[in-house]
């Protein structure tokens, strides 16, 4: 359970350095000279987040006839700032491990980054699915790895107490209202976890802001200033919230739990409902001997994206620097390969990101739900990883905090969204352009 | 004094402290003025004017944070009085009280993110503080301590006192103790009571002790309370706790810009200057008084 | 003296009812520390406050295995010994010229210096942040103690100043005499009789270094470079759901330093209090 938190410690320290695109401390093993041309350098992380990745990169770089590859696993707080430092000062590795959407649509304006349509096979790119998110003018950024599914938990167990059904939990927003009423009634806390640390609030606004969206570039008109916060479809997310919040559903200790703590009460038994993050899933599951169900957010909202499986995907990419771009694409390509698929799945117990895996090894049928409705089905990419950082420490996470301590309504939270856009704009004039590109690849 | 045969000698001795101050201090105070009228990314960036102050001053959350950096002032006054009334109970000779000493010094020695963290998890709204309360009746006092927007900023401020009032007790006392004895013994001849000898021997000698420890204070919960703040909450729940020194980390790190960093750095520098030269002066006022 | 602090208009058990209540409070987070970290996680579901069934070491394991406390704790001792001394030896040679010496500027330099100590070190981040980027020297151990030495140079400075104007002078007139030379003096006599205000500073300033946050977390982004103290901020962001092995952590963090603070009181006390007696 302590791997994926980790992702969350990075979520806030990757921030570290991120933007200081200009500056140059190179640690000493980034200036390795290449040797020859079918040498391949790749700084790489996720070992952090999914003990066996280091052996699978191991063991397909032993697999791999090709080029010689040197794999640097990275240190969390430094991913995003070490490849654009060592980018500035034209020492990038030849294949860079990429978290999602602003974590390295940085580096792609910088031009660090190398577009991979035509460049690695269109097959595997797609089959990949590196997410909207990575796209930039009209050009794709970085290959799919591993899959990250944002889930709803549900505890069966204590849906069978409240005497609501355990294989169909609520999909529209009376329907969960109402099984929350019920759970309430049984004297079981219906929905929350824990929120001190604020990345709930993250999870959030994933979940709930896409319910309103026709596409995922509307959520970028919101920062661009075509769209507006105060609009009250655009936080009715919050709103629904403050509902929750009012009628008495939240669990008590949310405000003083943090993330993980807070998902712990539902694999636990002391909570009905929270979000979680698939990867969590195999583990959970396990403890709670099979009585763990995954959801979408039920569904109050009228958007084109409302109800759809939220996907999140961690990639990997090419330097716009590299001597070997073709011998890195092929090696990106390998990857890929059934029988990489398979090592992948036998040394991280967790699935990679590609739809033309045979998933028949996966034995928990809630993964395998996972698997068929999230990766395979016709999913939404998370977009909490496109707000800007601005709006993520001011906005994003307090307004949740406020809101679930019942000091804050939707509406104002609206209106503080609104502000701290308002305010970011005015921070910064030159990222604007930007956003503006962006959000034509996203419409 | 020592002569030394060659008159740079001493110059030798004092170049390495010049040149570590002005590397660590004199640099970044020159540059951060520099830096302030910049919009930097990454290492540099183009002049913007006085642009990045209006802005910082337009903007609510950094008057939020001022707020709350005085809001956090009200421990100074608490830390005085309780540090002075502690030590001078020690210091009437209490039975062990080398061991209390001793004992009301440790939270000092833990180092702040220790500290932040143990209390955190004691002061849960299920935790142990508050099942204490609960079960000794008291469920009205068993609030969230820290994850109301409404409570956090005071309990952070409980947590700071709860650590910085070691250091008082220590400082009070050691003043204390090396107090003229004669003059008590004399003032308790003349028949003086405790309270007399307090107000008319003792504390006249403490001004110079109690206004260090006023200014440490001060300049601490203006500028250094970085540490609880990251540990407890970040700045939340909400922005409940957010103060000058997080804004600042978070404009180097998550957003950055340095330069908004630098102009708040400004503002910090200007502000601890202005206020330790009125001290200085009043405290200077106040001696030319006594003289005259 | 005996006689003055013999009688009260504060009676003697609400004094003690006073020191007794501070004193628990002093105490009650420590305990609460320490009697956690004994308990199993299941155990600290049921019961927060009470002690522990038994003693149950797991959780000094699981967290000294799973985590690199020990490099933490390296680390930290490499930057707060290497500031130290390089703080010290600096501060050294400057403040025996301005004690002892007679030169131009002087007094400007003792006064800059000192009154460096009040700014508070967060208002030299940002330059010095670009400055090391530019320069390589973030996550860099040399780089970091360069600035861990800067900020306590001046208090190093301000206190030996001051000890070595106690000094007699005619021992070091007489050491001058038999042909020392001025370093050979500082070496030789001076800082041998130094070594309680030595040992003072080393105390008050291995204690700053080793206890700070923000410097090592925004100058030490590197796993191999992290200090205890933002080690411990990662730490607990791991195990926030497991309260006991959270506490255990804590505890063996903390322990170097009340160890050093129990084996050395006298200085711990002396050197906190030192800026403010003599000023």
């Amino acid at each position: 359970m302590s791997r994926v938190s980790r992702r969350h410690f990075l979520k806030m320290s990757a921030a570290l350095g991120a933007g200081l695109g200009f500056s140059r401390s190179l640690p000493a093993f980034a200036r390795n000279v290449r040797l020859q041309d079918t040498e391949l350098l790749m700084w790489w992380w996720g070992e952090q987040e999914l003990p066996g990745l280091q052996q699978f990169v191991d063991d397909s770089i032993a697999a791999y006839t090709d080029a010689r590859i040197e794999a640097v696993l990275q240190d969390t707080s430094v991913v995003i700032s070490q490849f654009q430092t060592a980018s500035a000062a034209n020492e990038a590795p030849d294949i860079q491990y990429l978290w999602n959407g602003i974590y390295h649509m940085e580096s792609v304006w910088f031009g660090y980054l190398e577009p991979l349509n035509g460049l690695v096979d269109q097959t595997v790119l797609d089959v990949s699915t590196p997410t909207l998110l990575s796209n930039y003018g009209g050009n794709v950024y970085r290959v799919g790895w591993y899959p990250l599914p944002m889930v709803w938990y549900y505890n069966k167990e204590l849906y069978d107490q409240a005497g609501l059904d355990a294989d169909n939990p609520p999909k529209t927003w009376d329907e969960f209202l109402d099984a929350c009423d019920k759970l309430k009634g049984a004297g079981i806390a219906p929905v929350g976890g824990g929120i001190q640390d604020g990345f709930w609030g993250e999870w959030y606004l994933g979940h709930g802001l896409v319910q309103n969206l026709d596409s995922v570039g509307e959520a970028l008109d919101l920062f661009i200033g075509e769209r507006d916060f105060r609009e009250p479809k655009y936080h009715e997310f919050w709103t629904k919230l403050e509902e929750l919040v009012s009628l008495g559903f939240i669990n008590e200790e949310m405000s003083s739990l943090e993330l993980y703590p807070g998902i712990d009460l539902v694999v636990t038994g002391q909570l009905a409902m929270g979000e979680s993050i698939g990867s969590r899933v195999p583990a959970d599951n396990a403890a709670l001997n099979g009585n763990l169900g995954v959801m979408v957010m039920p569904v109050y909202g009228t958007g084109a994206l409302a109800g759809k499986p939220i996907l999140d995907v961690q990639g990997l990419g090419i330097s716009s620097q590299s001597d070997n771009k073709e011998a890195a694409a092929a090696f990106l390509e390998f990857l890929h390969s059934p029988d990489r698929l398979t090592a992948f799945w036998e040394t991280t117990q967790w699935m990679p990101s590609n739809t033309g895996w045979d998933a028949s090894v996966i034995e928990d049928p809630v993964v395998k739900f996972m698997w068929d409705n999230w990766n395979l089905g016709e999913n939404i990419p998370y977009i909490s990883n496109l707000v800007p950082g601005q709006f993520y420490t001011d906005a994003l996470l307090p307004n949740a905090q406020e809101i679930i301590a019942g000091n804050r309504t939707g509406e104002e939270a609206g209106e503080v969204a609104a502000q701290v856009v308002e305010d970011w704009r005015a921070f910064n004039p030159d990222l604007l352009e930007n956003y503006q590109t962006w959000g034509e690849d996203l419409r | 004094m020592i002569r030394t045969r060659n008159p740079i000698v001493p110059y030798l001795f004092v170049t390495p402290l010049i040149a570590l101050l002005v590397f660590i201090f004199g640099y970044p105070l020159v540059k951060i003025f520099d830096f302030s009228f910049r919009r930097i990314r990454g290492i540099t960036g183009p002049w913007v004017g006085r642009e990045n102050y209006d802005l910082i001053l337009d903007h609510p959350l950094f008057r939020e944070a001022v707020n709350h950096n005085l809001q956090l002032l009200i421990a100074v006054p608490i830390l005085i009085f309780l540090s002075l009334l502690i030590a001078v109970v020690l210091f009437d000779q209490v039975k062990g009280w080398r061991i209390y000493r001793t004992i009301l010094f440790i939270p000092y020695i833990l180092a702040v993110p220790i500290v932040a963290v143990v209390l955190k998890n004691f002061l849960q709204f299920n935790g142990p503080f508050n099942e204490t309360l609960r079960s000794v009746e008291l469920d009205a006092l068993a609030v969230d301590w820290i994850g109301s927007p409404d409570y956090a900023l005071w309990t952070v401020m409980g947590v700071i006192i709860w650590r910085e009032l070691g250091f008082g007790i220590i400082l009070m006392l050691s003043r204390l103790l090396s107090l003229d004895q004669e003059t008590l013994e004399a003032a308790e001849l003349d028949g003086a009571g405790w309270w007399q000898r307090f107000f008319y021997v003792i504390l006249p000698q403490m001004t110079g002790v109690i206004e260090f420890y006023f200014v440490v204070s001060l300049i601490t919960m203006i500028a250094a309370v970085f540490s609880y703040i990251y540990m407890i909450g970040r700045g939340g729940p909400g922005t409940s706790t957010m103060v000058l020194e997080l804004y600042i980390y978070n404009f180097i790190t998550r957003n950055s810009l340095p330069g908004i960093a630098s102009a708040v750095s400004v503002m910090l520098f200007l502000v601890t200057t202005v206020l330790i030269l009125i001290l200085f002066w009043l405290r200077r006022g106040a001696r030319e008084r006594e003289v005259g | 003296m005996s006689t003055i602090r013999k009688r009260f208009t504060m009676g003697t058990a609400a004094r003690h009812t006073l020191l007794l209540f501070f004193t628990l409070l002093a105490l009650g987070p420590s305990f609460f520390m320490i009697m956690t970290s004994v308990k199993t996680k299941d155990e600290y579901v049921f019961d927060k406050i009470g002690l522990p069934d038994k003693i149950v070491l797991q959780n000094f394991e699981d967290a000294l295995v799973d985590n690199d406390f020990l490099l933490w704790m390296r680390n930290s001792t490499i930057l707060a010994v290497g500031s130290v001394v390089l703080s010290t030896a600096v501060a050294s040679l400057a403040a025996f010229a301005i004690a002892r010496m007679q030169f131009f500027g002087r007094d400007l330099l003792l006064s800059i210096s000192t009154s460096l100590m009040i700014i508070p070190p967060v208002v030299m981040i940002v330059p010095l942040f670009v400055l090391y980027t530019r320069l390589e020297l973030i996550s860099t151990f040399h780089g970091v103690i360069l600035i861990y030495a800067g900020l306590i140079t001046p208090f190093s400075v301000y206190l030996l100043v001051s000890f070595f104007r106690t000094l007699p002078g005619e021992i070091l007139e007489a050491a001058l005499i038999d042909g020392a030379t001025s370093l050979g003096v500082l070496w030789r006599v001076v800082l041998p009789m130094s070594l309680p205000a030595l040992l003072t500073l080393f105390v008050v300033n291995a204690l700053y270094v080793w206890n700070d946050l923000l410097i090592a977390l925004i100058f030490l982004q590197s796993d191999d470079s992290r200090t205890l103290m933002a080690g411990i901020s990662v730490f607990q962001g791991r195990y926030n759901n497991q309260i006991p092995l959270t506490m255990a952590g804590m505890l063996m963090a903390s322990l170097p330093m009340l160890i050093l603070y129990i084996l050395f009181q006298r200085y711990f006390i002396r050197g906190l209090v030192a800026g403010a007696l003599k000023g």
